[in-house]
């Protein structure tokens, strides 16, 4: 068993229920694994193309699986073409939240004030 | 690009692992054109620029970020 951590970028035309639908069967794949956290980002701008759309529909998934499963789990999503993209790594502790709603961004602002420090020497 | 710095700041800030979906953080340690800031204008310690520059390309992977940005060809 592993931990990893895997995020798909579906099209953003699809209903939240087909979306579910799809990761459950896809989970299905690892068989015995334990997921720990599905985040759902929900749509997002993409910074470039992909398959001719401009935006994107964001799932973060943790999960400890056995790493025999990984293969026919990526093979599933590579032939499933609402899924524009997906990556699959080992987790290293980060969080599946989306950082926006962390809100561990107290010094957010500390490039702006190292600038207005500079300018006075 | 102006505010070249002296010390790390992932280190003063204690990150134990730069977050590839964390775009926003990462938006800071690449020029307006998309590439990647050189160390010598991050500041930023060995293990953190190598985290950041496999988390940028990760993030590039994911369209979180663009490969280069304005491009018109």
């Amino acid at each position: 068993m592993r931990e990893y951590e895997t995020v798909y970028i579906f099209q953003s035309t699809l209903e939240p229920e087909e979306i579910d639908g799809k990761l459950e069967t896809f989970h299905g794949l690892l068989a015995d694994a334990e997921i720990t956290a599905v985040e759902h980002w929900g749509r997002r701008q993409l910074a470039y193309e992909l398959a001719g759309q401009s935006a994107g529909y964001y799932v973060v998934a943790q999960f400890q699986a056995d790493p025999a499963r990984i293969k026919p789990f990526e093979n599933a999503l590579k032939m499933d073409e609402a899924v524009l993209r997906h990556l699959v790594v080992i987790s290293e502790g980060e969080s599946a939240v989306p950082p926006s709603l962390r809100g561990d961004d107290e010094d957010e602002d500390d490039d702006r004030e190292d600038r207005d420090e500079d300018e006075e020497d | 690009m102006s505010a070249f710095r002296k010390s790390c700041k992932l280190c003063d800030r204690d990150v134990d692992r730069v977050d590839y979906k964390n775009a926003d953080l990462l938006r800071r340690y690449i020029t307006d054109r998309g590439k990647i800031l050189p160390r010598r204008a991050t500041g930023a310690c060995s293990r953190h620029q190598h985290q950041l520059c496999t988390a940028i390309k990760r993030a590039r992977f994911l369209a979180l970020l663009p490969y280069i940005e304005g491009y018109r060809g």
